[in-house]
């Protein structure tokens, strides 16, 4: 079947006064439906790049990216953001909730730009809340919520649309780490759930929970593992 | 499709049916319509300008006061129009105004000959036509100036308006006490007055003026007679001291011409016509008789003209339509920095909100999305704006105007030009504020603190 991703030899380079600066060099794999995959790297080795290239926030220089079999480097700005509505669900190190809307408006913000109408937004966005544990914060504001639930309203917000792909950057990162093990738990049950997940990660015992493990080195893909959550092949 | 396509794969794909399907179970979602709820990007502009309400109506503040301006200018404008014209109008439109020319330049300019060259010569002229001619009810010459008088220990200026017993018939001037002087005590200079309204209560308050004394310059006058209230406005007479012809020449006249009273110039002579019917035969008669006594023919080299009331009216609302319009103009400049302010304030909030808009572009708005978000916000406080400015303007003019002691009238065209236009200042200088926040990138705007 169609992986969720496919990186076909992608770059992206930065044109310098001297030499070109490469932030990524012909990186290349896939990502089969229902995976669960650690994206691990050092500072400056190009994670941060190829997270904004695979949830479409940014495009390569040279290669392409597929998300559920769609290139998204042919479309122009405004098809390329509703294929990152329909495809991608974010969740960012430090939540990225909009702190004037209540938890339910903030989870309704990637339907609304899908075109659903109020009725259908509030009973998904109520769904979704109830998903991650929250059916009885739906009206309170961001900055009343404990660090742990903020990240469950974001994850909320990511599944909203039923994405192709959950992009994880770093989301135990602003949490205790007992905070950070139920927010792990609680993708460990999605994933079991069938949902696909990239998570960038610098912490290795986050990153053995998943199936399988990428490194990064100076915008090369060093490694591809598998994680102590593989299944095992037969 | 993609939707479709990516959750008939997962059934397709045995291995990984169950969990598939489970996902599929919760996320059980209609296909979207794909493009955005517009009712809700207006409720998101909205919500910050009411979560912001005293910065947003300090950034409206320049559009409320120009529309405010506008309003209230223009309907001092029609107030001063309407209020010339129905005065003109009272007068009645079978007048003929004799007086110095009036020529209008394209700029809508009025420039007046500074002597008019008119006699009270021509004015007996014009009487004795009027016994043979039956087309004329009454002729009355008249000079005015604006002096010192005095009552008791009261003291104000008043304008006096030196005239014959018609000017009163020919004004409509019935007194509401006492009786007009007459001819008689034209003949002998009777130091006798007519007082307006407004200075008889001025000069005699809480009594009756009837049989006072007043001193206008240095001689002394008697009051016989009391004018009803006239209104205040253009020609009205409430603030006017009438006097027989003869003896403001001989009394009060600034120079002594030689070659007696008929030599003397005055301001006007007024020629009231029976009907409105033989206005423009008695205008041309009127007009070739003073020529005739003059041996000039060329009506330029004249000095003066004969106007009827048709013409008057329309110089002066010509002049007041041309100074409604300047104001509006003036009104209108400040209006246009209005929207600069608008623009200013949203430049300011883009950036502010840098941030929201990385969060809402990596959650899928488009770039058209945040433009309409944006330039929704502008046009709502530019409408906003208006509304306000509309009902600031319509206050002002009500309220503010009888305090300057000028009437106002509301008209629906300069109200409905002002919120058009802004309307539009707010489309215009919402859209590069607009624009600047779609073309944000997502990624360094998320970065952005």
């Amino acid at each position: 079947m169609t992986p969720a991703l496919e990186l076909d030899a992608i770059s992206k380079v930065y044109p310098l006064a001297e030499e070109d600066f490469y932030a990524l060099r012909e990186v290349s794999f896939d990502v089969p439906v229902g995976e669960y995959v650690a994206l691990m790297g050092p500072s400056g080795s190009g994670k941060s790049t190829l997270m904004n290239l695979i949830g479409l926030l940014d495009t390569p220089t040279e290669g392409r990216a597929l998300l559920a079999g769609q290139d998204a480097g042919d479309l122009d700005p405004e098809e390329q953001a509703a294929m990152r509505n329909r495809h991608v669900g974010f969740v960012f190190q430090s939540f990225h909730l909009l702190p004037r809307l209540s938890v339910r408006e903030n989870v309704e913000v990637p339907l609304t730009y899908a075109g659903y109408r109020p009725g259908v937004r509030r009973r998904r966005a109520l769904e979704v809340l109830e998903r991650v544990g929250l059916g009885d914060r739906v009206d309170h504001r961001p900055s009343q919520l404990s660090g742990g639930q903020r990240q469950r309203v974001a994850i909320a917000r990511a599944l909203a649309m039923n994405p192709s792909l959950l992009l994880a950057d770093e989301p135990t990162g602003n949490l205790d780490s007992e905070t950070g093990l139920e927010i792990l738990a609680l993708f460990d049950e999605l994933h079991a759930q069938g949902a696909t997940i990239v998570m960038v990660t610098h912490e290795p015992d986050v990153a053995e929970r998943c199936e399988r493990v990428l490194r990064l080195r100076d915008g090369r893909l060093e490694s591809d593992s598998a994680g102590r959550a593989a299944p095992v092949v037969a | 499709m993609t939707r479709a396509a990516t959750l008939g794969a997962a059934d397709a794909d045995p291995a990984g049916d169950d969990a598939a399907a489970s996902v599929a179970d919760w996320f059980a979602l209609e296909e979207p319509t794909g493009t955005t709820d517009t009712r809700a990007i207006v409720g998101i502009a909205w919500r910050s300008i009411r979560g912001n309400a005293s910065r947003s109506l300090l950034t409206a503040l320049g559009v409320i006061i120009g529309v405010a301006a506008v309003v209230a200018l223009t309907a001092v404008g029609a107030g001063v129009t309407q209020n010339v014209t129905s005065n003109l109008e009272r007068l009645g439109t079978n007048l003929l105004t004799i007086g110095a020319t009036v020529t209008r330049s394209s700029t809508g300019i009025v420039r007046t000959e500074s002597s008019a060259g008119i006699t009270v010569g021509d004015a007996e002229l014009l009487r004795s036509l009027q016994w043979v001619d039956g087309r004329i009810l009454g002729i009355a010459p008249s000079v005015t100036s604006n002096l010192q008088v005095r009552a008791g220990g009261l003291n104000t200026t008043a304008q006096v308006l030196g005239t014959w017993p018609d000017y009163a018939p020919i004004r409509d001037l019935e007194v509401g006490a006492g009786a007009w002087w007459t001819d008689v005590d034209v003949e002998s200079r009777a130091r006798v007055a007519v007082l307006g309204h407004e200075i008889a209560q001025e000069l005699f308050p809480g009594m009756d003026p009837l049989g006072q004394s007043l001193t206008v310059g240095t001689h002394t006058f008697t009051v016989v007679g009391v004018l009803p209230d006239k209104g205040a406005g253009f020609g009205s007479p409430n603030r006017q001291i009438i006097v027989p012809l003869s003896t403001y020449l001989q009394r009060l006249a600034r120079s002594q011409v030689a070659g007696g009273t008929s030599a003397q110039s005055v301001n006007q002579i007024f020629v009231r016509a029976t009907e409105a019917g033989h206005l423009s035969a008695l205008q041309t008669d009127v007009m070739l008789l003073l020529a005739n006594e003059r041996g000039e023919f060329d009506l330029e080299a004249l000095g003066f003209q004969v106007q009827n009331q048709a013409d008057t009216l329309e110089s002066l609302t010509a002049v007041s339509r041309t100074l409604t319009l300047f104001l509006g103009a003036i009104a209108g400049i400040s209006l246009l920095v209005g929207g600069i302010g608008i623009m200013n304030i949203m430049l300011v909030s883009v950036t502010e909100r840098t941030r929201e808009i990385g969060i809402r572009k990596a959650l899928g708005a488009r770039p058209a999305d945040i433009r309409l978000q944006f330039l929704v916000e502008a046009v709502v406080l530019a409408a906003g704006g208006g509304l306000l400015g509309l009902a600031v303007g319509a206050a002002g003019a009500r309220f503010v105007s009888p305090m300057l002691g000028v009437t106002s009238a509301l008209t629906v065209a300069p109200m409905a030009v002002a919120f058009g236009v802004a309307l539009f200042v707010g489309v215009v200088f919402g859209l590069y504020p607009a624009q600047r926040a779609a073309r944000l990138d997502p990624v360094a705007s998320l970065r952005h603190e």
